[in-house]
């Protein structure tokens, strides 16, 4: 019963979403063209494929099209068209319309779609393609040979909040693989301890992040014209939090209204999930939504750093796709087609590595080689110095992207490559204001965090170490608490990290079991003590359709 | 006959349940009969002497002395046939649930069970009582359960009635099974799920030291105890007590909670609990749109008051 | 041993569950689905019988639209040597009575030893179908089995009755049982589980095969329960809320 288990797959991909999906589909793709056959897992932390994914999402069909050519637009599982759009400037009671939409933030040609549907959609295409995916196991330690990655070991179950093994316990599993490709999305857990392992980041801007919190809304019949697209900026952020809404029509009469919050801010008092009801608060959001019922919420953190925040993307026997490598364009704000299409440029290298019989660095690379000459670099080079700007502000940034349009990208018209400086570190000491004073939670229409929590479905194994680590809890109680008002608090959407009373001072108390797996944690705590680690297989939210 | 109810025996006594079987047949309207089987047939007869019926049906054969499943569901099934109710009645026990289903596919009649009301349809719970769903019948004859506490047994309509005992035909070849005797086993973990009274205590007990005064009144009603999860949580008593989305789902007939608020997690796992009688110091706490009385006021002040109170009483 | 285990795919406990316009059932657009939660003990049991009788075969059996493959290979992942998946094609069957024909239809041919069913599902909540087969195939029956004690030619089961209340009963096999949900602790896949259970045998009868009996009930509609709560609110100071609580209990809940 305590054997670890061990098994041989020929590629194994880390994390069930878009990128590591459209990537497995692709190499058998090109395994039957070449008449061979390799064995392609998947790992997915999740009980199901799609319940850990969550986006807006307005989908860039491109990839898609390149993956399954013999399909049309009507197969792919998508909400609807984008048919109307509009960009809005908000104050407190107004909507502005902007003059007029930049080409690049047009969306037409594009779809909205869930993320969740989409990757549910790409697993039942992978099955049936003999891809194997497995499920509730979640990849905890990446096993080497000297400096080549073999496998991935996935995380053990049945150890009580003690740590001691319970009657039922199962060791992780050894799974030794030729190529391990890490498509945990953003923040990865193992990218993580790989990016600094390789000294992966070396020369390039810290990746900066932003996190997105979202409510879906159910309408009555014929309310809601899937297709449709609003995005705004102003309220509730303002100007000196980075970051904007988005409000898409899906089917079903299903209203998607999110927040996107940069994590770069100044003021340790931001929290995401009070901002979204902020926004809710603005009467042409009230007068959508009012009829309507609050069905699901969820959050997730995403790369906004850009083409200069992008590691290197290989080591012998393993590579980077996805947000995970931070395939992100934030200015169109769509990452699903860049995140596919570099899955099925990594097959594509895996497909003849496995020709040669070679999965060494060398032969690797010619995957990063693959991506700057794709369309991905395309588009990502354009907006490289994107988020940048927005160091100086809402107008700063947009006018430095503004300008960055006509110069084919260069930040502020002359440089090539503006430097970014780690979120975390932009927090001021001794500036956290309270902007959510006048917030009332009717617990109808304006949630606290704990109901808004309660309808992400997320549940975890009660008898288990929390898999927030934080490593120095003393910081907690002493220096957070006086420099920075522990923002934990604050910046978790789920209400995980509370400070409680204990006898004449406080402590830490970690409601793990709320956690969503957003990763704003490891993120954005200022000391950088917390890490998050996938906690037992098959737990966390259960989203569906998000 | 138009309605069989078909008793149980509860160590020698009429089970609660039955009871609460025959208030709901009587509601329906048309004749109404029963069945008691087993070797305590004839003392159950008698305990419905006094009460509205047409008559018992008593049943006590040797293969059917105490309860099994192949003999009792031949039985009903032999008195079905003869007698020809319409509707076959019970409650929805453990015991109804091991041998109604046999009675439905021997009869080819169906078995609507766990019925709520019969106010719209026969209405059941569906999804985890998330939804109700009224159900009907095509069938001419058919087969109803009612829940626990659907109906009480105090809107019994009192008459007279008298036993008459039926025979049945039973041999070894029906009743296969042997049961031996039914034990007790020692208090493990309680089951909150099948609990009648429930005291629940929550954040607003404050301290530790506090705790055991929810044990206390727990004692005095009879009830048992359970938790919001940040008293679980802060370990001031045992999880298997906890209530709620990630615990116990309970509906007892009292649900007396001291000190929760009412987040919804919580809410989840209790709002089918039939009386809630709710304590907090919060007048705004969600869980007075849940209580069916709310009580704003200190229960460290409270508490302590109605253990005495009820001591006396 | 030859065991049959049916399980039943059925909306996940977090699913969102509108009501659809025909207010007949719900509108499943975000609905997860899942194996019912009390059939996995059921499987598991099943298991844990198989691998101390040392041979023969446990077989997942379910009915439903496409979809219930997704559990069928769950189970063949769990261990299940096989699958048999009844195909169910347009408004699912909600009559207990109705079901058990169609699946003693096909399982009458395999002459299990043992049926296992989940005490109930999670959507319906009817919890005949295993006893129904039971008595249809002329099986010895018993249900909410906390203990299953298998022996030559016969089974012992430990029932659970109210209030701590238990009773063994031993019964010749062939036979049905309901099993208690918390009785065993379900495993998980292991990988090469996964791995293998697209190579296991799952077998598709059509609907047109297993005989539609006709409907003897059906859901007429669902509907949100009404709350007609009124709230009493007590104020006052702690002695006059002590007496009106204690009056309530006593007159209007009638617990002492």
């Amino acid at each position: 019963m305590f054997e670890r288990e061990v098994l041989e797959v020929d590629i194994l991909f880390v994390g069930a979403g878009p990128a590591s999906l459209a990537g497995a589909i692709r190499l058998r793709q090109l395994l039957r063209e070449t008449g061979k056959d390799a064995s392609v897992g998947v790992l997915e932390k999740a009980g199901e494929v799609g319940a850990h994914s969550l986006s807006g999402a307005i989908v860039d069909p491109r990839a898609l099209r390149e993956l399954f050519p013999d399909k049309n637009d009507q197969d792919f599982p998508f909400e609807a068209e984008v048919w109307e759009e509009h960009l809005y400037y908000l104050t407190g009671n107004r909507k502005i319309p902007f003059p007029f939409i930049p080409p690049s933030m047009k969306h037409h040609g594009c779809f909205v779609a869930s993320l969740g549907k989409l990757t549910r959609w790409l697993g039942e295409a992978c099955e049936k393609d003999g891809v194997d995916i497995f499920c509730g196991f979640a990849g905890t330690e990446l096993l080497y040979d000297g400096d080549q990655v073999i496998g991935v070991r996935t995380g053990d179950r049945g150890i009580d909040k003690n740590g001691t093994q319970k009657p039922q316990f199962e060791p992780g599993a050894d799974i030794h693989a030729k190529v391990v490709v890490l498509g945990e999305g953003t923040r990865g857990s193992l990218t993580k301890i790989f990016l600094q392992h390789h000294k992966l980041m070396d020369q390039r801007n810290p990746q900066v992040w932003a996190v997105g919190v979202k409510e879906l809304w159910q309408m009555p019949l014929g309310s809601v014209q899937p297709g449709y697209v609003a995005h705004t900026m102003g309220f509730p952020l303002g100007h000196d939090v980075f970051g904007g809404a988005f409000l898409y029509g899906m089917k079903n009469d299903i209203w998607d209204l999110g927040l996107v919050v940069g994590l770069d801010y100044k003021n340790p008092g931001v929290d995401s999930q009070h901002e979204l009801q902020r926004l809710k608060t603005h009467p042409w959001i009230h007068s959508l939504l009012k009829e309507g019922k609050m069905i699901a919420y969820g959050a997730k953190s995403l790369p906004e750093g850009g083409w200069y925040s992008i590691p290197k993307l290989t080591a012998s026997g393993a590579m980077l796709i996805g947000d995970s490598a931070g395939f992100l364009n934030g200015q169109r704000l769509k990452g699903i087609h860049l995140a596919m299409k570099s899955g099925m440029l990594a097959a594509e290298t895996i497909s003849q590595a496995l020709e040669e019989n070679n999965f060494t660095e060398t032969k690797l690379k010619d995957y990063e080689d693959r991506m700057k000459s794709s369309w991905i670099r395309d588009e990502l080079w354009k907006v490289r110095n994107f988020h940048q700007g927005f160091d100086h502000g809402l107008l700063g940034g947009l006018t430095n992207a503004g300008i960055g349009l006509l110069t084919g990208g260069r930040g502020w018209g002359f440089k090539d490559r503006l430097t970014s400086k780690a979120g975390h570190l932009q927090m001021e000491k001794g500036l956290k204001i309270d902007r959510y004073q006048d917030l009332q939670f009717d617990g109808t229409y304006l949630f606290d965090k704990v109901t808004d929590v309660y309808h992400s479905a997320t549940a975890h194994e009660e008898d288990q170490v929390p898999h927030l680590h934080v490593n120095e809890p003393d910081i907690c109680i002493t220096k957070c608490t006086e420099e920075y008002g522990n923002p934990c608090n604050n910046f978790c959407p789920a209400d995980v990290y509370e400070m409680v009373p204990d006898g004449e001072s406080q402590r830490l108390q970690i409601n793990f079991s709320n956690c969503v797996h957003c990763k704003t944690c490891d993120i954005m705590d200022p000391y950088q003590i917390i890490d998050w680690v996938p906690p037992e297989g098959g737990d966390g939210p259960t989203w569906i359709n998000l | 006959m138009e309605i069989l109810i078909v008793l149980e025996d509860n160590h020698g006594s009429l089970h609660r349940m039955s009871k609460e079987a025959i208030a709901g047949a009587q509601k329906m309207g048309g004749s109404v009969s029963a069945l008691a089987i087993g070797s305590n047939a004839e003392s159950l007869a008698a305990e419905l002497s006094g009460t509205d019926l047409t008559e018992v049906i008593t049943v006590n054969h040797d293969l059917v002395s105490s309860y099994n499943a192949d003999g009792y569901a031949e039985v009903v099934k032999q008195v079905v046939e003869t007698e020809g109710p319409k509707t076959i009645v019970a409650g929805h026990s453990y015991q109804t649930r091991d041998f109604m289903p046999r009675v439905s596919a021997k009869l080819d009649i169906p078995f609507i069970p766990d019925i709520i009301s019969m106010d719209d349809g026969f209405v059941k719970q569906v999804l985890n009582a998330k939804l109700n769903a009224s159900v009907t019948t095509g069938s001419g004859q058919m087969i109803l359960s009612f829940q626990s506490a659907a109906f009480s047994e105090d809107d019994i309509v009192s008459g007279e009635c008298a036993p008459r005992s039926f025979d049945v035909d039973l041999d070894s070849s029906i009743v296969r099974s042997q049961s031996e005797e039914p034990f007790q086993e020692a208090a493990g973990d309680v089951d909150l799920e099948s609990a009648d009274l429930i005291v629940s205590v929550g954040r607003g007990i404050e301290k530790e030291e506090n705790v055991p005064l929810a044990f206390e009144l727990a004692e005095v009603l009879g009830a048992e105890v359970s938790a919001s999860r940040p008293v679980v949580d802060s370990g001031w008593v045992e999880s298997f007590r906890q209530v709620g989305s990630s615990g116990q789902n309970v509906s007892p007939k009292l649900y007396f909670s001291l000190g929760i608020s009412g987040a919804i997690q919580h809410v989840v796992g209790m709002k089918g609990s039939k009386n809630i009688i709710a304590v907090n110091k919060d007048p705004d706490a969600p869980i007075f749109e849940l209580a069916d009385y709310a009580v704003v006021g200190d229960l460290l002040e409270i508490v302590p008051k109605l253990i005495e109170a009820l001591q006396t009483e | 041993m030859k065991i049959a285990v049916l399980v039943k795919q059925v909306p996940g406990s977090e699913s969102v569950l509108p009501i659809s316009d025909e207010q007949t059932w719900i509108d499943e657009h975000m609905v997860s689905f899942v194996m019912n939660p009390p059939d996995n003990f059921a499987l598991e049991e099943a298991l844990l019988i198989s691998e101390t009788e040392g041979d023969g075969e446990v077989v997942i059996v379910s009915m439903g639209p496409a979809r219930v493959q997704k559990v069928i290979r769950e189970g063949l992942a769990k261990g299940a040597d096989r699958g048999i998946h009844l195909e169910e094609d347009g408004r699912i069957e909600t009559d207990p009575l109705s079901i058990a024909k169609r699946f003693s239809s096909v399982l009458k041919e395999e002459n299990f030893d043992l049926i296992l069913t989940g005490l109930q599902s999670d959507d319906m909540g009817m919890g005949q179908t295993g006893i129904l087969i039971g008595e249809l195939l002329g099986m010895s029956t018993a249900t909410l089995a906390m203990e299953t004690d298998v022996q030559n030619g016969s089974i012992r089961v430990k029932r659970e009755l109210e209030s701590g209340w238990f009773q063994w009963v031993k019964m010749p096999l062939p036979a049905s049982i309901s099993i208690q949900s918390g009785l065993n602790t379900p495993r998980y896949p292991s990988l090469k589980g996964i791995m293998g259970a697209k190579k296991k045998e799952v077998k598709v009868v059509s609907s047109g095969e297993h005989q539609t009996a006709s409907k003897s009930q059906s859901i007429d509609k669902v509907f949100v329960p009404q709350t007609t709560k009124q709230t009493e609110v007590i104020e006052g100071d702690a002695d006059a809320a002590v007496t009106r609580i204690v009056e309530i209990l006593k007159s209007e809940i009638k617990i002492l």
